[in-house]
């Protein structure tokens, strides 16, 4: 019996080849996935561990580095056959184009040794006045050996030395990889003389306990003692967490194609089942029972995974090595990986996709009734559709009620949890119910072409409209696709809006802003004198930010941030809008308000701040200002918070009128600065989430993708079903045209109403989206229209493409199909 | 070919495969098929009943011979003038699966018509469609019609473009006996009110007798 059917599978070519390429799909992008995080975590953390390290003393702050007299204290412990000191610092590299190189710079300085540190790629290791550097880094800067660099260091000052080596870094633990080594001695002078971390190395192991109980002893509290032994497991650690956090946003993608295959898959099979009732019902006749159907479907469907997933796991592999060769930045190496648990995770995932796709059919294909083979128009029972009206009212009730309940803006966690959730409860019902929303939608544009439309109007629309399942679940692909997409681009827009009005609100026109042209990087605190000093700077005010521990008397809140300022240049310069209370740093500190509201705080509530290790101040808050997200939670006075813990340089603001003419001159030299104003900070934000926007559109492509193969497989699918009817349209005098017109259109309707749902979904999402995590109002929200539009052309193409061969197929049908009678 | 006659065939002969597979289905026919009667194809099963249709009626090109359809010779007509003679001069009643589902009974009634872009011609259609007793069923979907009542509907959908001519295969094949003679009496009444000439394939001697001449197929000859 299972060679009868693995004989009639092989007959069915092209429908095995669309469930298998639905198969290859998604195993494939999921091997690949795994192939790349594996691999690009195992080149981002370096070759071997390195094993001359046995006990690391490390700083915490890069404050309490350790000078040279410490260092050799250590060095003098008995036991310590070898002492390497590590300094980090500041040091921004000049690219060849005179911009900065795309380097955090601030911790990207080292001084050169003859450690496990360095792996020289090429030249040589660097003495006075030479440099060498990472090879990665090199290559991105059009840097490489024999030329010139010019390399920015803490105190703005410059130097350029000579590129005379590159190499690859093996850090230990978590460190960041510095990729600019100058000459050992040298380093003291550029970087400052205080190291890092001291390394020592030990003759015997059991030296090593010893010695680091000795290390523990000698040094004191913000420093900290490891054995080289934890920080390999550290290292290795983070590689495996860095893979782990690659492939899982990668492995989103991976999922999506294998749920989209598993819907090719199943309705595949729900095909293949059908055309072969009669067969089954035969061998039921004769003898065959229901458990023997559904085990020969079952077995075909494993055979069928294993043979798709087989190839996905090879096409997987070797896209993934592909892509990472073909993305790889110019003379540097990838350690490529490939790990057997991501090809097994591949093969279980598309062996175990298929069979439970399969079981639907193979279940239906049991049922069918040995009488059936009798009958000319054998056909499967179909499932009742009760149970899914009801869950999917429920979802999207219960879903509209939630988000309704929590439409303020003063949303607490709980608040911000029950409004997503209710989003997502809708979004959820909406699927299910996506059956009878596609009858809702497409019944009064039937009855439309029924009075006015043609022919092909009027067959296409009534085809879409015949299962209203099936069509519901090929449009998921692009609903989903798209409404994901339209949902982030409206919190996008969103964004984009409260980021300037906010930054407006905030920043008053003439100001001028000096910022790392690195976003994420640090000022130097020359900075500010500089600014200061600057001719046509009338006020400026320093805005740095470091993260607090906050507690609202004795109810601990966490960890913050907040901005230690001047309260007289503050004034003086910015325009915050205080919402409620007053603005007056000298009598208080100042919330935002989003984050007031999130821990249920108001004005006259007294804060207890840890402002500083040991350091506690009471501030009461005396005014919640109107910001976004990612501004400052507190802002405070400076005299509250010691010098040296006033956090990280992120923007001086100066006002004056000649302020700009005079700081683009003072920083011209600078190019790891960036003067700019107010619009260009608008700029920068919007361009920095716009960022995050294009991982998200690109998931609009592979939406497309997904759906085009969804609807070409249901298409085909009702073609297949509908010969005999296109052969008696044939018959009466339809031309080939007129036939693949129908399907078109067909698959058109079909795409427009995924994806016009899709768009509503994704609008009413993001709006939800938007007010969750930007707390703006649910409504009115600005609709991404440029989005909307290449949504709309988006779906009238996946029509169109899906479309052509089902359409080509049906065209050729035999019209003689519908005249025979078997 | 006279002004009666509506279809003539002549030589006309259909190869099916080669070598050791080779079918001769037709083998030389000579036929014809007066304007205004109704002509019964019989022979028994594998006689090329079908296929001497099929050849006919521009759904299959013969291997060799020449077809004419109220003047027009179909051999060497492109694919597109085919299918237009088909929409335009020929009329078709199939055994089964002769309405699309989605459609209701008057628009698959119209459908050669939607298809042509023309009107329907009212009086002419009330007409047919009242001599078929379908009035109140021209909203219904094929689903919701008997067996007797889609056939009814297929009779009228043939009639409606006043073709040269009605090719019906095997009408009453998948009809019980009550169903197959009310079908027959369709037919002939197509003929008798409309002056329609319907040629009808069939292997049941009771539905040729029904009709005024009768053609009889043996091994793709005429045999009477
Ligand atoms: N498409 C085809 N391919 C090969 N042989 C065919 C085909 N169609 C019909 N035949 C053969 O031609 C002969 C006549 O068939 P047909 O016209 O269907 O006979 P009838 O309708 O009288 O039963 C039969 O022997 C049949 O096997
Ligand atoms: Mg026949």
């Amino acid at each position: 019996m299972l060679r009868a059917m693995l004989r009639d599978l092989r007959a069915h070519k092209g429908r095995l080849a669309m469930m298998l390429a639905a198969i290859v799909l998604g195993v494939g992008f999921m091997v690949a996935t795994w192939v790349v995080s594996d691999s690009t975590a195992r080149t981002a953390g370096g070759g071997a561990a390195r094993t001359d390290v046995a006990i690391c003393a490390q700083a915490l702050e890069p404050e309490s580095g350790f000078t040279p007299a410490e260092r050799d204290r250590l060095a003098a412990l008995p036991g310590v056959t070898r002492t390497n000191g590590v300094r980090l610092g500041y040091a921004a590299l000049v690219a060849a184009d005179g911009k900065l190189a795309g380097v955090w710079p601030d911790r990207a300085g080292t001084g050169w040794d003859d450690s496990q540190r360095f792996v020289l790629a090429d030249g040589r290791a660097p003495r006075a006045g030479e440099l060498a550097l990472g090879e990665q880094v090199a290559a991105a800067a059009g840097l490489t050996v024999g030329d010139t660099a010019r390399v920015i260091l803490a105190d703005g000052s410059s130097v350029r030395p000579v590129v005379v080596g590159l190499f690859t870094y093996r850090p230990l633990g978590a460190e960041p990889i510095p990729s600019l080594a100058f000459a050992g001695d040298e380093s003291a002078v550029l970087l400052g003389d205080r190291f890092d971390r001291v390394e020592l190395a030990t003759a015997s192991a059991a030296d090593e306990t010893r010695l680091a109980l000795q290390v523990k002893s000698i040094v004191d509290g913000e420093r900290e003692v490891r054995t080289g032994a934890e920080l390999t497991a550290e290292r290795e650690r983070m590689v495996a967490d860095n893979a782990r956090s690659v492939r899982e946003v990668m492995l989103v993608f991976a999922a999506v194609a294998l749920v989209a295959g598993m819907f090719v898959i199943a309705n595949t099979f729900t095909m293949l089942v059908a055309q072969r009732t009669r067969q089954f019902a035969l061998l039921r006749a004769v003898g065959a029972s229901a458990r023997q159907v559904r085990v020969a479907v079952l077995t075909e469907a494993a055979v069928i995974g294993v043979l798709g997933s087989t190839v996905g796991a090879v096409l997987g592999v070797l896209l993934g090595i592909g892509a990472l060769a073909a993305f790889r930045p110019e003379g540097t190496t990838v350690a490529y990986t490939v790990s057997p648990f991501g090809i097994a995770a591949g093969y279980l995932a598309g062996v175990l996709v298929t069979v439970v796709s399969a079981y639907g059919s193979a279940r239906r294909g049991a049922a069918v009734a040995p009488v059936a083979a009798l009958r000319t128009d054998a056909a499967l029972p179909r499932r009742a559709l009760l149970s899914r009206a009801i869950v999917g009212g429920v979802l999207v009730v219960g879903g509209v009620a939630a988000v309704a309940a929590t439409s303020g803006v003063d949303l607490d966690n709980t608040g911000r949890f029950v409004s997503m959730g209710g989003a997502i409860a809708v979004w959820l019902g909406l699927v299910v119910l996506a059956p009878f929303l596609a009858m809702a939608a497409l019944r009064p544009l039937a009855t439309l072409v029924g009075w006015r439309g043609g022919p092909t109007a009027k067959l296409a629309v009534r085809n879409a409209l015949r299962d209203p399942r099936r069509t519901a679940a090929t449009a998921s692909a692009l609903t989903v696709g798209l409404g994901l997409v339209c949902g982030f681009a409206v919190v996008g827009e969103s964004f984009a809006n409260v980021a300037g009005a906010t930054t407006r609100d905030q920043v008053p026109a003439g100001t001028t802003v000096v910022q790392p042209a690195l976003d994420g990087s640090r000022l130097g605190p020359e900075v500010v004198t500089k600014v200061r000093a600057t001719p046509g700077v009338a006020a400026a005010v320093a805005l740095t930010r470091a993260p607090v521990e906050w507690a609202a008397g004795d109810r601990p809140l966490g960890t913050t941030s907040m901005s230690p300022v001047d309260p007289a240049a503050f004034e003086r310069v910015l325009t915050m809008p205080v919402v409620e209370g007053s603005g007056d740093l000298r009598r208080g500190a100042v919330v935002l308000r989003g984050n007031a509201d999130l821990n249920r705080l108001d004005v006259g509530d007294t804060l207890t701040l840890t402002v500083a290790p040991g350091v506690t101040r009471r501030v009461p808050i005396v005014g919640l200002y109107r910001g976004w997200e990612g501004q400052p939670g507190i802002f405070l006075d400076e005299a509250l918070v010691p010098a040296e813990h006033r956090g990280v340089l992120e923007a001086v603001y100066a006002a004056g009128s000649g302020a700009r003419a005079g700081l683009d001159a003072a920083f011209a030299d600078r190019p790891d600065i960036l003067v700019t104003d107010r619009d260009g900070l608008v700029e920068r934000l919007v361009k920095g989430f716009e960022l995050v926007l294009a991982v998200i559109y690109a998931m609009f492509g592979a939406a497309l993708v997904i759906a085009v193969f969804g609807v070409v497989n249901t298409l085909a699918l009702s073609v297949l079903e509908r010969t005999r009817e296109i052969g008696v349209l044939r018959a009466l005098g339809a031309g080939r045209t007129f036939v693949r017109r129908v399907v078109r259109r067909e698959s058109i309707v079909i795409t427009c109403y995924g994806g016009a749902l899709g768009l509503l979904v994704g609008i009413g999402v993001g709006a939800v989206m938007q007010h969750v995590m930007l707390l703006q109002p649910l409504w009115p929200v600005g609709v991404p229209v440029p989005m909307v539009a290449i949504g709309v052309v988006g779906m009238v193409l996946v029509g169109v493409l899906a479309a052509v061969w089902p359409a080509r197929r049906a065209s050729r049908a035999d019209i003689l199909a519908a005249v025979a009678t078997e | 070919m006279t002004a009666d006659t509506a279809v003539r065939a002549s030589g006309l002969t259909k190869v099916f495969g080669s070598g050791g597979a080779r079918v001769v289905a037709l083998d030389g026919v000579d036929v014809t098929f007066e304007r205004g009667r109704f002509a019964a194809v019989m022979g028994p099963s594998g006689s090329g009943k079908s296929t001497l249709m099929h050849c006919v009626a521009g759904l299959e090109r013969p291997t060799d011979g020449t077809v004419h359809i109220g003047g027009t010779e179909l051999t060497g007509l492109s694919e597109q003038k085919l299918t237009a003679v088909r929409r335009d001069r020929i009329g078709f009643v199939f055994q089964a699966f002769n309405l699309l589902p989605t459609l209701s009974a008057w628009e698959n009634i119209t459908l050669p018509l939607d298809l042509a872009g023309k009107k329907p011609d009212q009086t002419y259609s009330d007409a047919v469609v009242d001599a078929l007793g379908l009035r109140d069923r021209l909203h219904h979907r094929p689903a919701q019609l008997s067996g007797g009542q889609q056939q009814r509907v297929a009779c009228a959908r043939a009639l409606v473009t006043r073709p040269d001519v009605v090719f019906a295969d095997e009408p009453t094949g998948a009809l019980d006996s009550r169903s197959s003679a009310e079908v027959l009496t369709l037919l002939r009444r197509c003929v008798d009110e409309f002056g329609a000439t319907v040629v009808m394939v069939t292997h049941d001697p009771r539905a040729a007798e029904r009709a005024d001449r009768v053609v009889t197929l043996a091994d793709g000859r005429v045999v009477a």
